[in-house]
Formats: structure tokens, C-alpha cells, sequence
């Protein structure tokens, strides 16, 4: 008999108008790996929230090592050895690696001062112990998210934490690291006894990692199993509550002419470094072509370019036959082009707003829409709004809710439906389905191939390498700003794709060596 | 008719009329600490509002100020941009028209008027603008220029009104030269301060809130303001939205400067505003940048306000309205955060007993 | 020519450097003040309000108590309770910090001039016991640096105290990290065990007492026991500037408060040939340009560094 770790009792945590975890009672043994995997909303990273003390739940109690947790806070769950790595990095980016490492924790000089040798001098020999490569005196925000992730993982090991919660850690990891990230645990696991806990809806992952494995969907925990016991295909059924059978998505017709080409672009990010390092591609009429990478390669910031959002250092965008280099997203837009953006928060919507308002913007000159002085004819525009509303699915309390309370799905729908709604012939479409849940996830993905095949130029950018190989019909590889590849969907793999985001260009022989 | 019914936020409402309550329960007890009968006091402040006909006009005189002051602000605030320096576009806008009275001296009324409108709104729309650049293309705060810039226009008025453009007369310390009185605007209610300038305002706040609610170009403002990357990425061009908004509103300013003159004080002299454009800012701040709320906000403060000059005839420093406005805007800034923190715990006894309804339920059916 | 030489000689004596730290020093209690709601995260508009309660309040205690330092007693705990008032809005129930700081401004000018009418009548508070000016020994042997530094109230030294103490403070010590993670990252702080919310408070109150000695300083020190209407004359918003011109680094902060010091000062000694509003102008128009210089520098810095790792791509 084994001890447990963590003990969930009866778990329930309700946010105003939203029930994330519904009696869940769930038991981590001490020294193993704990899967949790779960769509999107599903509830797992409240669970662990909770665990970590961030949330107090609305009922049920949690025990750690046997012990109740009577105050949820994360100076309790730190001093009962939990440590959370969070998917989005707690570290301060001005701070040094040492200074962040030994925050709430810091070596002190006379009493009151900050020692910062003494803190490096521990983030060093922390560093030496567990392997994890990284210099203490190094600033945050100068380190790539690699190396972010394992200051996260040292400062949970200098907190002195034996049970272990990492969100989503391989988010943003290249294959390699993520190896690394794998044999760190193992290690940890067997030489120290920790106990680890791993958020994921990856779920080969799930397969390489985990002893065990719980499933979470709409804030139930479904079941917990053996990992041995089970294969990806019953966890993924477990996941959505049915059998994932994708229609296969009808493609037709001939890519036509040119209609996006990128010469020799490059651009800088918001730091002022270069993101995007001379890249050329073209794009043709009726074709998707997908952009695999892992995030932070420049995917992003070529997008922004193309579109206008962001200046152009060097190089030329043509769209349609035009030179649109250096002109406005506004400009842009008139020559042919519509965009869903990453953030569809920062720069999709306007989130006070109404529905009404969103699917409005870029059509409120129409003369349908204004009349005379500029008067805005509300009766037709709620006609239109109601119409679209009715069109593409969109749900929620109607087209005069405030967007911004609306769920992702919905909200990227409204996005979906006024970018889709100009029959632009070249549309950018960057993450069209994160954070979405998967009955939305089919309904765009139908209209992205209605564009392509109504002869469209889609350039598509994402971070699921799934739908990347869904719906393109060409593939590019990016790795830092510059393209490491490119291919017919149908003549590569997943597997293969992976080799080329991490910057090797002769893929298949070198992988085989 | 419904939809009327439902454009009225009760929530708004309550908080307002509470946030008043608690405001002037506040003025009675500093009224009352200084050694002064609140009630009296506030009797005081009613009937120096009400008790003649010249006081209606200047109350209304000073509704008119506060409204066009407080539109000029909301324009600025609808698009993302703080103009905090009307009162300097005021000022400024004031000196211009005064002194082309002066010089424009035995031209006909209406030209006069019309170049000194003209004058004002230019040289308050100037002084807007560069702010305006400042925070379009360079990204500077506005709120600080706009401030350093009030100062900068008062000293610079001072120095204008003492020297290059001073009054010939050697008791008027800092002052212009007196208009023509065929220059001056009619009187709408006799001896008061109201005078034919409120058509114009009343023609200039319709103007406003119906191209801020009515028409596709308030949309756009409105974007811009709420979302300022979700507009440029839809195709405004944002930048020229927030400067022209930004210069609008100080040509406002800029107006209301002559009003002033032309109206009240028919020469330029400090008395021309002391910091009237704050006090309307405070009313956009309680309005919540909505027109037609600042528009019936301002003729509740300019009661106070010329009311609070009656309170002076009994001894009571009329400041106390600017301490019962503040009041009134700390309750409502503070609104949502006190009502969060009510109904917080309130919520989690809820849900924790909706949790174990829910428990008992499966566990007599599981 | 000798004119000008003359304006030259006036405007580098060392009459001007001593005017300039004392004109500068109630701006820099503030700025230093301010650059800690800076780190907090906190954009407090509201330092001018700050000022004003403490110059109200320095002159009603010393009329109260008949003496200076029961003035300057009074201001501490005032400036704690503005700095409690503050936070319990902007911290505890989130409010807008610019509508805060707007309405704090003109509150604090609503209740001072309410006040200060009701106790000492239209005419103003003048002539109260105000503090003495200090003479630090040796000093006075030294020819120029004597002139500059001697003669002023102890707040002028006080605030070189305070300037060393905050920069220990905030870059030297474990609170100072955690001040700034909570106004640069706050989750950081929360999931490290720390409320970040506390840092707030604690920044919050601080600014308040040091902006409050700050009034102190112009009412009890800079004027002699004299009170007059909005005395704070929009101070505390060229302390916001110079606390975004220091990058919220006291050090700097203080620096930039030297430079409108100087600019003021100047202005004061050209009254002689300009006329005094026009030199009034002077040390706003210098915060103006200051703040320009500040986004401009970092834009260019920014630009500078793409270019010339674009030059190194190419050549490689």
C-alpha cells in the first residue's frame, strides 16, 4: 500500500457563472507521474490551482501527504513541498535567474539586505545538481522560453518541493527539449521520490511520461487509468466523450494564380530583434499553405508584416499582384486581404463591445449601413448582425451581448464570421482554433476549406501540427525567421515536421544517423 | 418606447444617486466639524441657486460651461486620449477672441463675432494638437503635457493680458482692453450671466452627441477608443481619429474661452475660468464619458457650484462643492470594487451550498 | 555683450544653485516618492493632491501647536492617512488610477482652501513658525559649495537621506525586489507566497508621507510658515515626470528634480530682463521636453539596436 501525495475530496469550484470542477475526488500516490489530461476549460489546471492554494475551492477539502490543508494559499502549499510550474511563466523579466529562483525565499545580508552572490552561488549549485543547464546571472528576459522553463523547475526545487505540478510544459518546447524536460522528470521521480503531476492534452506524451492517467472533461473527472493499460485512441474518446472521427474535409479544384509573395523579408520584434530573417514564400489561389513552428520562431511577427501590423524592415510583400510594402493594415485590407489574428483578445475584437458592433467593424461605411450625414441605420445593421448571428452558429445570449463576456469558441466565431464575411481572395489565418472548443473546431475548420476551395489563398499559421496537416495543402517549416522547409502535405509526416521546426534542414538522413 | 426603458442603467443610477446621498452626508459633517449648521447651510445652497432669476441664469450660464467643457472631454476620452488641458485651450481660446474684438474694433457685430469664434476654436484646437502629436506619433503621455500646458497658457496669458495686449486703464492689473459693447452677446435672462451663447452650446452639445451615438463615425471613435489595435487592424486609421478628436475637443475649449468673454466678462481677464474645465472633467469623470448623462450632470453641479457661492453670504467657504463632487466621484470609482467585495462572500456560501445539494443528490442516486 | 555677461554671471552664481535645491527639493520628495508607486505599478497622478494636503496641513499644526515640528508631526500622519486613502481605492477596489488621482487633486484643493478659509479667513495663513534653516559646520569655510548647500531647511538634506535609503531600499533589499515584481509581474509574487497587493499598500502609503513632507517642506520650510491656495501649483505632476524621466530610480528621480530646480531657478533670475510669467513658463516647457526626450531615447535605442544587428546579419 502506497502512500498518496495528494488526496482530492469531493473538489467543486464554481467562478461566477461557470462550474470548473465538479466533485472531483481524485488520489496522486507518492513517487509517481501523474497524468491529467482534458480539453481545453475541462478544468484541469483549476484542480491544480487549487492544489497550489491559488483558488480556494467552493467545497470539498484537499490533503497533502495526509495532512488537510486548512488555508489555501501558495505560502501553505510551499511550505507542504507543492511547487507549480504554470504555463505561463511566474518570472519577473527584469530580475536575474538567481534573483528569481530565490524569490520570498532570498539570502539575506545583515539582516535586511539582498545577498546576490549568496543567491547565485545557490542557483549555481542547484544548476550542478539536477543537470538543468542555465546561467544564474543571466536576465530573464534575455533567455529563450527553453531556459525559462527550467529557472521554473529550479525555483520550485530551491522552494524544496517533492510533489511536482507542471502545466502544459511542453507548450513551448522544441522535441528535443521536451526529451530533456522527460528525462529530468524521470530522474527527479527516481532518485528523489517526487512526485510529479503533468497537465497535458498531448497525449503521446501521456504515453512516454505518465504511470497513471486521469481524464477530465466539463469539470468531471471521467476516470483514472493505468497508462499501460490504455492507448491514445480510449483516452481521446475519453477526452470529448465520444469517438474522434473527423469528417474528411472535401478538397477540390486547382491552385490558380499568385497571390501572396513574400521576397526576402525581414522584420524585427517588439525587443527590436530580428523575428523574421529574410524569408521569401508565395502563396496561390485556392491553396492553404501552413506554417509549422514552434512559437516564438517569427511565425507570428511574418504574419503581422504581411498584414500590415507590423513594419517592414527589409524585403517586399506583394498580395494580389500589388505591392502593398509598408502600406497600413487598412490599405492592405482594400487590396484584398482579411485576417484572423493570434489574439483574437488584443487585436480580434473589441471586447466591451456588442456582438452587433464586432461583426459591424470594416463594413459601418457600407452604404447599407450609412445613410445620410453619416447616420447609422441601426435597424439594417442588427438585420445583418442577426442574420450572420443565425449563419455561423454563434452562440450566446445575442447580438447585443458585450463580446468580451462571450467563451473563445463563440468569440472566435464572431471573428471567423466578419473576417470570412468581406470574400476577401487572400486571407491570413493565424491559431484559428485555440482555445476553441471541438464542435466549433469542425464548423471552422469546414469554412477555412470552403474558402480554398471557392479559390481563396489561405496562408495558415498554428501551433497544432494536427490541424496544420488537416488543412494545407503545402507545409513550410519555419526556425528562427528563416524557412528550414517545405512540402506537398502528403509527401511528410508529423514525425518528420518535427525534425525540420527544430532548425535541421536534411531531415531524413540525419535523423535516421 | 422600451427600448428607451432599457437604455437607462439602473445599476448606474442607484450607485449615482447613493454616491450623492453619501456626498452630501459627508459636506454635512465637514460643514458641521467647522462649526456650521448643515442644514442651514445646504438651505443656503438651494436657495442661492434659486432665488431669483439671475441666479437661474447663472446657473444655467454655468451649466452651459461645464457641459461644453465636459463634451470637449468626453470626444477625447470616447477615442483612448485624456485631454486634461482644456483649461489652458480655454484660457488661451478666450485671450484670442478678446483681443480680436480689439483689434477688429468698428467692423460689423456679426464679423467680429464670427472671426472671434473662429480665432478662439483655432488657437484651442492648436493647443490641442500638439499633445495630440505628442502622444500619436511620439507616444507621450498626455496627461502630463496637457497639464504642463495649462500652466503654460496661463503664464502666458498673464503676460499677454499685462503687457502686449493690456488694458489702458491702470486699475485693471491684468486684463485687455474692453469690447465694444455692440460686440457683446444678449442677455437671455436680465443681469444674469445667461446669455445668447447657450443657443450656440445647445447647437454644439446636439452636434456632439449625435455624431458620438447616431452616426458611423462615433462607431469608429468608439472602437478606437475601446480597442485602439482592433481598430487600426479593421482599417481605421486611427492615429487621424485620435488627433482630430483631440483637436475638436480643444477647439471646443477654445469656444467656450469666448463665450466667456463675449458673454460674461467682455474683456479677457483671469475670472475668465478658474479652473472650470476641471470641474467639468470631474462631470465626465461621473458621467462616464456619455453625452447625454454630462448633459444633465452639468445643470446639477452648476447648482451646486452657484449655489455654494450662496453659501459664502453666511461665512461657508464655498469649496465645500468641490469636496461633495469629489466624494460623489470616489463612490462611484469605487463602486464595482465595493459591490465585488459584498457580494463575494455572499457568493461563495451560495455556490458552496449549491456543491452540496448537489452531493447529497448523487449520493441518493449513486 | 555686457549684458549679456552680466545675465551669465547672475544665472551661474551661487545664489542660483542654492534656489535651485531648494526649489527642487519639495519636487524631489515627491518624485522619490512617486518612483515607488512606479515599481508598485501604481501611475499615481494624484502626488499634486499629496502635496497640497501636506503644505495645508505643516501650516495648520505649526498654527496648532505653535511650533514647526508639531507641524511636520501633523503632515507625517496625514500623509499616511492620504497614502491609506489612495491605496484603499486603487488597491483594494481597483478603481481607475487616473480618475483616483484627478479627483484626490481636486479634493485635496476643495478641503485645503475650505479649510484654510474657515481657520484663518480669506487672507491666507501667513507667518507661522517655520522651520530654521540649517548651517552644517565646515560647509561655510568652502567658497562656492558653501553658498549652494548651506542655509536650508533640514527637509533639503533629509530628502539626499531619503534618496540613499529608497535606492538601498529598492535595489538592495529582498522588499525592494518584491515591490518591483508586484508592479512588473504581480503573479510572480502571489505564487511565490507574497501578496503582491501589500507591496502596493506599502508603496502607496510612502509616496503619500514623502509627498506630504514634500508640501511640508514648500509650506514650513520653502515659504515660512505660509499657506496659500493650490500652493502645490501642479508640482506634483512635474514629480510624475520626473519619476518617468528617472525611470522610477530615486537616484535619477532626484536628478531630474535638480534639473527643473535649475530651470526654475533661472527663470527667477531672469525676472530681472524677462518679464516673470514668461519666465514662469520655463521649467514646465522643460518638463515637456523632458518627457519627449524620454520616449524619443528609448524609441531610438530600440531602432538603433534592430539596425545594427541587421548590419551584422548582412555582413555575415
Amino acid at each position: 500500500m502506497q502512500e498518496n501525495a495528494v488526496e482530492f475530496r469531493h473538489i467543486s469550484m464554481e467562478f461566477p457563472g461557470v462550474l470548473a470542477n465538479d466533485d472531483v475526488s481524485l488520489d496522486i500516490r507518492k513517487g509517481e507521474v501523474f497524468a491529467l489530461v482534458g480539453e481545453n476549460g475541462a478544468g484541469k489546471t483549476t484542480l491544480m490551482n487549487i492544489l497550489y492554494g491559488i483558488h480556494e475551492p467552493t467545497n470539498g477539502e484537499v490533503y497533502i501527504r495526509g495532512r488537510k490543508v486548512e488555508r489555501f494559499s501558495p505560502k501553505t502549499a510551499i511550505s507542504m513541498g507543492v511547487g507549480m510550474v504554470h504555463q505561463h511563466f511566474m518570472l519577473v523579466p527584469s530580475f536575474t535567474v538567481a534573483q528569481n529562483i530565490v524569490m520570498s525565499r532570498e539570502p539575506r545580508r545583515l539582516g535586511v539586505l539582498f545577498d546576490n552572490k549568496a543567491a547565485e552561488a545557490a542557483a549555481q549549485r542547484l544548476v550542478e545538481e539536477y543537470g538543468l543547464a542555465v546561467d544564474p546571472a543571466a536576465v530573464v528576459r534575455e533567455i529563450g522560453v527553453g531556459l525559462q522553463q527550467r529557472v521554473e523547475i529550479l525555483k520550485t526545487l530551491y522552494r524544496g518541493a517533492d510533489i511536482l505540478i507542471l502545466d502544459e510544459p511542453t507548450a513551448v518546447l522544441t522535441p528535443q527539449e521536451t526529451d530533456e524536460l522527460f528525462a529530468v522528470i524521470r530522474r527527479v521521480v527516481r532518485e528523489l521520490g517526487m512526485t510529479v503531476i503533468i497537465i497535458t492534452h498531448k497525449l503521446y506524451e501521456v504515453m512516454a511520461i505518465s504511470d497513471r492517467v486521469g481524464v477530465m472533461r466539463k469539470g468531471r473527472l471521467i476516470g483514472v487509468e493505468n497508462t499501460c493499460d490504455v492507448d491514445e485512441k480510449k483516452l481521446a474518446s475519453m477526452m470529448v466523450g465520444r469517438p474522434v472521427l473527423y469528417d474528411r474535409l472535401e478538397k477540390a479544384g486547382e491552385a490558380g494564380a499568385e497571390q501572396i509573395a513574400v521576397h526576402d523579408l525581414t522584420v524585427c520584434d517588439d525587443r527590436g530583434l530580428v523575428a523574421v530573417d529574410g524569408l521569401s514564400l508565395s502563396v496561390r489561389a485556392g491553396e492553404v499553405l501552413g506554417i509549422a513552428a514552434i512559437e516564438g520562431n517569427g511565425q507570428s511577427e511574418l504574419l503581422e508584416a504581411i498584414t500590415g501590423m507590423r513594419r517592414v524592415e527589409r524585403g517586399t510583400v506583394e498580395v494580389c499582384g500589388q505591392n502593398v510594402t509598408g502600406k497600413t493594415a487598412g490599405e492592405i485590407r482594400k487590396v484584398g486581404l482579411s485576417h484572423i489574428p493570434e489574439d483574437r483578445l488584443a487585436t480580434g475584437v473589441s471586447r466591451s463591445a456588442s456582438v452587433t458592433d464586432n461583426l459591424l467593424m470594416g463594413k459601418q461605411r457600407d452604404k447599407a449601413f450609412s445613410g445620410f450625414a453619416f447616420h447609422q441605420r441601426r435597424s439594417s445593421i442588427e438585420r445583418y448582425a442577426e442574420e450572420v448571428y443565425e449563419r455561423f452558429d454563434i452562440r450566446g445570449a445575442g447580438i447585443d451581448t458585450a463580446v468580451g463576456s462571450m467563451s473563445g469558441g463563440n468569440m472566435q466565431k464572431v471573428v471567423v464570421a466578419r473576417e470570412f464575411s468581406f470574400d476577401s481572395p487572400v486571407l491570413i489565418i493565424a491559431q484559428p482554433t485555440r482555445g476553441v472548443d471541438v464542435g466549433a473546431i469542425e464548423f471552422i475548420h469546414t469554412r477555412i476549406i470552403e474558402k480554398r476551395n471557392a479559390g481563396c489563398a489561405i496562408l495558415l499559421c498554428s501551433a497544432d501540427l494536427d490541424e496544420v496537416f488537416r488543412l494545407s495543402d503545402r507545409i513550410i517549416t519555419m526556425y528562427e525567421g528563416r524557412i528550414t522547409g517545405e512540402f506537398r502535405t502528403s509527401d511528410i509526416t508529423k514525425e518528420e515536421i518535427g525534425w525540420y521546426m527544430t532548425g535541421h534542414r536534411e531531415g531524413k538522413e540525419a535523423a535516421k544517423a | 418606447m422600451k427600448k428607451l426603458a432599457g437604455a437607462v442603467n439602473y445599476r448606474y443610477l442607484l450607485s449615482l444617486l447613493l454616491s450623492i446621498l453619501f456626498a452630501f452626508l459627508i459636506g454635512a459633517g465637514i460643514l458641521a466639524v467647522s462649526g456650521f449648521h448643515p442644514l442651514e447651510a445646504y438651505g443656503a445652497m438651494l436657495s442661492g441657486a434659486f432665488d431669483s432669476a439671475r441666479h437661474i441664469g447663472d446657473f444655467l450660464e454655468y451649466a452651459m460651461v461645464l457641459c461644453v467643457c465636459g463634451l470637449a472631454c468626453v470626444l477625447g476620452a470616447r477615442v483612448g486620449i485624456f485631454n486634461v488641458g482644456g483649461e489652458g485651450q480655454l484660457l488661451l481660446g478666450a485671450i484670442f477672441a478678446a483681443q480680436v474684438g480689439v483689434w477688429m474694433d468698428g467692423q460689423p457685430r456679426f464679423l467680429v463675432i464670427v472671426c472671434a469664434a473662429l480665432a478662439a476654436m483655432a488657437v484651442g484646437g492648436l493647443y490641442a494638437f500638439l499633445p495630440g502629436v505628442l502622444k500619436v506619433k511620439v507616444k507621450v503621455n498626455e496627461v502630463i503635457t496637457t497639464i504642463m500646458l495649462n500652466t503654460v497658457a496661463a503664464y502666458l496669458c498673464q503676460y499677454l493680458a499685462k503687457g502686449p495686449w493690456k488694458n489702458a486703464n491702470k486699475n485693471m492689473v491684468a486684463a485687455t482692453e474692453q469690447l465694444g459693447a455692440q460686440y457683446w452677446f444678449g442677455n437671455v435672462i436680465p443681469r444674469s450671466n445667461l446669455t445668447s451663447a447657450v443657443f450656440a452650446a445647445a447647437v454644439m452639445a446636439f452636434l456632439v452627441w449625435y455624431v458620438m451615438e447616431r452616426t458611423s463615425i462615433g462607431y469608429e471613435m468608439r472602437i478606437t477608443g475601446e480597442n485602439p489595435r482592433f481598430a487600426f487592424f479593421s482599417g481605421l486609421r486611427t492615429d487621424q481619429i485620435v488627433l482630430l478628436s483631440m483637436v475638436v475637443s480643444g477647439a471646443m475649449c477654445g469656444l467656450v474661452g469666448m463665450f466667456r468673454v463675449y458673454g460674461v466678462e467682455h474683456l479677457y481677464r483671469d475670472s475668465v475660468s478658474k479652473d472650470y474645465y476641471f470641474e467639468a472633467l470631474m462631470v465626465a469623470m461621473i458621467a462616464q464619458y456619455k453625452p447625454v448623462t454630462v448633459i444633465l450632470l452639468s445643470l446639477f453641479f452648476a447648482v451646486l457650484k452657484i449655489g455654494a457661492q450662496g453659501m459664502e453670504l453666511i461665512g461657508i467657504p464655498s469649496q465645500i462643492y468641490l469636496i461633495i463632487q469629489t466624494v460623489i466621484i470616489f463612490c462611484m470609482a469605487a463602486e464595482s470594487g465595493i459591490t465585488r467585495s459584498l457580494t463575494a462572500a455572499h457568493e461563495r456560501r451560495r455556490a458552496k451550498r449549491a456543491a452540496e445539494e448537489r452531493l447529497k443528490e448523487e449520493l441518493k442516486h449513486g | 555683450m555686457d549684458d549679456l555677461s552680466a545675465i551669465l554671471a547672475s544665472i551661474f552664481s551661487s545664489g542660483t544653485f542654492n534656489e535651485m535645491l531648494r526649489r527642487a527639493t519639495p519636487v524631489a520628495l515627491a518624485a522619490i516618492g512617486g518612483s515607488l508607486t512606479e515599481h508598485a505599478g501604481i501611475m499615481n497622478i494624484g502626488m499634486d493632491g499629496m502635496i497640497l494636503m501636506g503644505a495645508f496641513f505643516g501650516v495648520f499644526g505649526s498654527y496648532l501647536f505653535t511650533s514647526a515640528w508639531g507641524g511636520v508631526g501633523l503632515v507625517l500622519l496625514m500623509g499616511l492617512l492620504v497614502g491609506l486613502f489612495f491605496a484603499l481605492f486603487v488597491v483594494k477596489f481597483r478603481s481607475d488610477e487616473f480618475i483616483i488621482g484627478c479627483a484626490l487633486n481636486t479634493f485635496a484643493l476643495g478641503l485645503t482652501t475650505y479649510l484654510s478659509r474657515s481657520v484663518f479667513g480669506t487672507s491666507g495663513a501667513k507667518g507661522f513658525p517655520s522651520l530654521p534653516t540649517v548651517d552644517l559646520p565646515l560647509l561655510d569655510k568652502i567658497p562656492f559649495l558653501g553658498a549652494v548647500l548651506n542655509g536650508h531647511s533640514l527637509f533639503v538634506y533629509l530628502t539626499w537621506l531619503f534618496v540613499l535609503v529608497l535606492w538601498v531600499f529598492i535595489y538592495k533589499t529582498p522588499y525592494g525586489f518584491w515591490l518591483r515584481a508586484s508592479g512588473e509581474k504581480p503573479e510572480t509574487l502571489r505564487t511565490a507566497g507574497i501578496e503582491p497587493e501589500k507591496m502596493k499598500w506599502l508603496a502607496s502609503i510612502l509616496c503619500g508621507v514623502l509627498c506630504a513632507l514634500a508640501g511640508a517642506h514648500l509650506s514650513l520650510g520653502y515659504l515660512n510658515g505660509t499657506f496659500a491656495e493650490n500652493m502645490s501649483n501642479s508640482r506634483g505632476y512635474i514629480a510624475f515626470a520626473c519619476v518617468i524621466f528617472g525611470a522610477a530610480n530615486p537616484a535619477k528621480a532626484y536628478l531630474a528634480a535638480l534639473m527643473f530646480g535649475f530651470f526654475d531657478a533661472i527663470g527667477l533670475r531672469l525676472q530681472d530682463y524677462v518679464s516673470s510669467d514668461l519666465t514662469g513658463i520655463i521649467p514646465y516647457a522643460i518638463t515637456i521636453i523632458m518627457m519627449v526626450y524620454v520616449v524619443v531615447n528609448a524609441q531610438r535605442r530600440r531602432r538603433h539596436a534592430a539596425q545594427q544587428q541587421l548590419s551584422r546579419r548582412a555582413r555575415s
